[in-house]
């Protein structure tokens, strides 16, 4: 009984002590981005594997010699509405990669007009074109529903993938 | 810049788009002559839509476009649009002019969990622009804003700000010491 009480007694002074100022500890958190591992395709031993232009130049040529890939106002100075955008642009990309399976031939390209959404995207003449054309009247018709905006879908076909390099 | 006008010219407005050609307000100066300016362009096959009020219209001692972007390539096209479209419709273009451009920094921690040496910078650029036109009516303004925003292009933002000229208040129009006689 004396030994339990003798425990309680130390637990709650090392408890008050670690509220005091000598103990306290500050956790300081910033965001951890993979600046060397995010969209960089590195070269490989082994088999050459193609690479399109968007894959070939990494992420600091942009705006030298990439394009935007989404393309709004709210990353501007001043403008907010950047957090909804992005989550609005990663839920289309994945909705354009699993509706037209296997024919993206380039990454996505969303532009944004005022009330107008717009998708454009490069495919593989995979399909048929009647099976395109009912894709796209689809996805226009799901995305307008789904984010209450007009969603216009400009796609273009190629025969295969355009090959920048091989790495 | 005196925000103050002595007298009002009431003026009646007359805007007509046909089938997307814009043309300027016509102004008429005085009340008593009944005299109304139609301007029409070469046939065409539309209706021509035809507004007319008696309210005066707004007068903007200065109309200021302010355009800002990621791509500085974009926003000079715009910039040479806009003062294209400004000279074709008769607006007297005062300056078009880059304010300085706004960089955002942040330097974050690269790995997930200790390394706190090994930082990564990230920068985001906003560059401008600004068109400044100076004695606009509002119909012009009105018809011109319309035609600049709607070939806006993806990516860009646009903040406007019209200075206008109002009437001076009839109760501040004379010094109240005219009124008092001294003592």
């Amino acid at each position: 009984m004396a030994t339990s009480f003798r425990q309680t007694k130390l637990l709650s002074i090392v408890s008050s002590q670690l509220n005091s100022a000598a103990c306290l500890r500050n956790i300081h958190c910033t965001a951890a981005c993979l600046k060397n591992c995010a969209a960089r395709i590195r070269v490989a031993k082994g088999d050459y594997k193609p690479v399109t232009y968007e894959q070939a130049y990494h992420p600091h040529h942009i705006g030298h010699r990439k394009g935007w890939l989404s393309q709004h106002t709210s990353n501007l100075h001043g403008e907010d509405g950047a957090a909804e955008r992005v989550v609005e642009d990663v839920f289309i990309r994945r909705f354009m990669y699993g509706t037209f399976h296997g024919c993206l031939a380039d990454e996505v390209v969303i532009k944004r007009r005022g009330n107008l959404l717009v998708i454009c995207a490069v495919m593989i003449q995979k399909l048929l074109p009647s099976k395109f054309y009912f894709l796209i009247g689809y996805t226009e018709e799901l995305l307008s529903h789904f984010y209450k905006c007009l969603v216009k879908i400009e796609m273009q076909t190629v025969e295969e993938k355009m090959v920048y390099k091989y790495l | 810049m005196a925000a103050c006008v002595s007298s009002v010219r009431s003026v009646r407005v007359l805007s007509k788009i046909i089938h997307g050609h814009f043309l300027p307000a016509a102004a008429v100066q005085h009340q008593a002559s009944s005299s109304r300016w139609l301007h029409w362009t070469r046939g065409s096959a539309l209706s021509p839509e035809v507004s007319l009020t008696e309210e005066p219209d707004a007068l903007y001692q200065e109309l200021s476009v302010r355009v800002k972007g990621h791509d500085r390539a974009v926003l000079d096209s715009y910039e040479f649009f806009a003062t294209l479209a400004a000279r074709e419709l008769g607006l007297t273009l005062e300056r078009a002019f880059e304010p300085r451009k706004h960089t955002e920094k942040l330097t974050l921690l690269k790995s997930v969990h200790i390394f706190k040496k090994h930082r990564v910078q990230y920068e985001s650029r906003t560059h401008q622009r600004c068109i400044q036109m100076s004695r606009v009516t509002g119909s012009t303004a009105r018809v011109y804003l319309e035609y600049i925003q709607r070939n806006l292009p993806e990516g860009v933002a646009m903040e406007v700000t019209k200075t206008s000229v109002e009437k001076i208040p009839e109760h501040i129009q004379k010094p109240l010491w005219t009124d008092c006689t001294l003592e």
